[in-house]
């Protein structure tokens, strides 16, 4: 887990500004010795002293107390734990002293990692596409069909002398129907490799959006405003949606059964809050660092209007009250709003108004391969982002039991304890025809704040603590009957 | 002793139109089946000297019909000699694996096919 980078920040900001670490220990009010053992991360570093060394450093706090950094560190050790990286060579050591240090090289290495696993990706799809595809299974089969015919036919027509007039019409008009249709399928292929079918989407936008959310806390005031705004002139959620055009509205038989009401309601409002939050999702978007390609800004504003949406369905203050009043119960919260439970716990992960904020949860929600779909980590509990959670998180529980909250407590290496809560939700409504599409939601939130919550009620907290990790190959214990790949460290 | 009877199994028409030209030529008696169903009803039904069975036929593929074959006491001793337009050594394999007793891929020489043909169903007819 990583270690708290505040004291690598300051030394590295103090030395670039030739301050003595006296002198920088005289300024704030300590001894040198402690703002030693401080910049070694020996000694944890309270709220007011941090303020006054920022002060004197002339950074914001954020600056200093490390939860960006953290972040990257935890990425950097999940990199050093992919098994391909890793292989054959040695570990290199905790990603700290390299994210202290020199975090434009750590942001580069990130970088880089991000940028190989596209390719890989881009490879591996590419392979996949020409091995599987049936198109191109169908056309070499029918090319293939195509020149034996012609290839029997002209032996036939080259071999036999004594072949009657009825007989080289017959082969002769064979071979011409099977060139024909041998070149027909030729232009096809070509049409097929020079079209759109074969372009790869990178994976990096999402990586970008995820640090774009990051960045900015998952807390967008000015969409707050625009909700609040849009509710206090009197609209309803329901009565916007009904103004859009009828093409928006899809109100076909087919639309009703393939979307769930929530999820019907929801892509609507949000297709009608377009005209009013246009403007303030592209200034937020607008020159920010994480968003580097369009095709990351595009994601964002997706990302964005479906937060204007949630605000305008759970308006923050009511929403935060029926969250405390409730003690997070989704099942009450997605009652009370009339959105589904993913809508309800992905909100919960929003609060976060300065002043008037609500517990802070991590957010997470995988298919039922693992696969990791969103991802809101906290600063103490980082989710993977490469490799599949911890089998014993309550994400994978929630799949025995689809509808039904899984839920329990759990330790991580490090010694910080969390209570993990997730549920199976169907994606889209069931039907005869198709197998259920369920993906698990989990929420997370440090163990001290799980008083708060009704999904820790009645649990023996000391019995129920249980001993897990976040993926395999960055979990040190030894015994643990889960385990399916050796630790990195050992 | 009368001509031996070949049964070709394969749902391209202009393939089985020269395939029975070069068998009938060859001194065989020929029939064809268009889909695999149709080529397991017409063996178990009549005596054949051997079989050529192509394996991408329409509804049971030409696996099934052999493993059917094999799997049949009348006809576990029919020569069946395979055609594919996949030449992956799976599918090769996966023939033989199941009682093929040649296996052709395609596009072959005719000349391949009558040599095959002759050696395994002889000049005779079959049962």
């Amino acid at each position: 887990m990583a270690r708290n980078l505040t004291g690598l920040k300051i030394r590295a900001l103090r030395r670039q500004r030739d301050l003595a670490q006296g002198e920088l220990a005289r300024r704030v009010g300590i001894s040198a010795s402690y703002l030693n053992l401080i910049e070694l991360d020996k000694r944890a570093i309270a709220g007011g002293l941090v303020d006054r060394i920022a002060a004197e450093l002339g950074v914001e706090r954020s600056d200093l107390d490390g939860v960006a950094e953290r972040r990257v560190v935890a990425s950097l050790e999940e990199i050093a734990a992919d098994p391909v990286i890793a292989s054959g060579g040695d570990y290199p050591g905790p990603a700290e002293e390299l994210v202290g240090r020199n975090p434009a090289w750590a942001a580069l290495v990130l970088r880089l990692y991000q940028a190989w696993l596209d390719q890989n990706q881009a490879v591996l799809a590419l392979a996949d596409r020409l091995n599987r595809d049936p198109f191109l299974g169908d056309s070499v089969h029918r090319m293939l069909t195509n020149v034996t015919s012609i290839r029997a036919a002209a032996e036939i027509l080259e071999a036999d002398d004594a072949l009657t007039p009825a007989d080289r019409r017959r082969f002769l008009s064979i071979v011409a129907a099977d060139a024909q249709k041998l070149s027909g399928t030729a232009h096809a292929l070509l049409e097929f490799f020079n079209s759109a079918h074969m372009r790869v989407r990178s994976a990096t936008p999402a990586e970008h959006v995820d640090a774009f959310i990051l960045a900015t806390d998952n807390y967008f005031p000015e969409l707050e405003a625009v909700a609040a705004d849009f509710l206090a002139t009197g609209r309803t959620p329901d009565a916007a949606a009904e103004k859009l055009p009828a093409a928006s509205r899809r109100f076909s038989a087919e639309a009703t059964v393939a979307e769930r009401p929530e999820t019907r309601r929801f892509r609507l409002l949000k297709e009608s809050l377009q005209p009013v939050v246009a403007q303030p999702i592209q200034a937020l978007i607008q020159n920010h660092a994480a968003l580097v390609s369009e095709e990351s800004r595009t994601l964002a504003t997706s990302a964005l209007a479906a937060y204007a949406a949630a605000a305008v369905l759970m308006p923050y203050e009511p929403f935060l009250e029926a969250a405390e009043r409730w003690r997070y119960d989704l099942d009450a919260l997605s009652r009370l709003f009339g959105v589904s439970y993913e809508q309800a716990a992905h909100r919960l992960a929003t609060l976060h108004r300065p002043g008037a904020e609500g517990v802070r949860f991590a957010f997470m929600r995988t298919d039922a391969s693992g696969y990791v779909t969103k991802r809101l980590p906290l600063p103490r509990l980082s989710l993977p982002r490469y490799g599949n959670a911890c089998p014993l998180w309550a994400i994978h529980a929630a799949f025995q039991n689809p509808g039904v909250s899984a839920r329990g407590f759990g330790e991580l290496p490090s010694g910080e304890q969390f209570l993990f809560f997730a549920r199976a939700v169907e994606k889209r409504p069931s039907s005869a025809a198709a197998p259920r599409h369920l993906l698990s939601v989990m929420l997370a939130c440090a163990v001290d704040d799980a008083g708060r919550v009704a999904y820790g009620d009645g649990i023996d907290l000391a019995k129920a603590m249980a001993p897990i990790g976040m993926i395999c190959r960055l979990c040190p214990r030894e015994v643990c009957g889960h385990r399916q790949e050796a630790p990195l460290i050992t | 002793m009368g001509k031996a009877r070949i049964l070709i199994a394969e749902d391209e028409q202009n393939i089985v139109e020269s395939l029975s030209f070069i068998l009938k030529r060859a001194g065989f008696d020929v029939d064809t089946a268009a889909d695999g169903t149709e080529a397991l009803d017409r063996v178990r039904r009549l005596p054949f000297s051997a079989l050529v069975l192509d394996i991408m036929l329409p509804g049971m593929n030409g696996f099934d019909v052999l493993r059917a074959i094999r799997s049949d006491q009348n006809l576990a001793a029919l020569p069946v000699i395979v055609l594919t337009a996949k030449g992956q050594a799976g599918d090769r394999r996966m023939a033989e694996a199941i009682g093929a007793s040649a296996f052709i891929t395609k596009p072959f020489s005719n000349a391949e096919v009558v040599a095959h043909v002759s050696r395994l169903a002889g000049g005779v007819a079959g049962r």
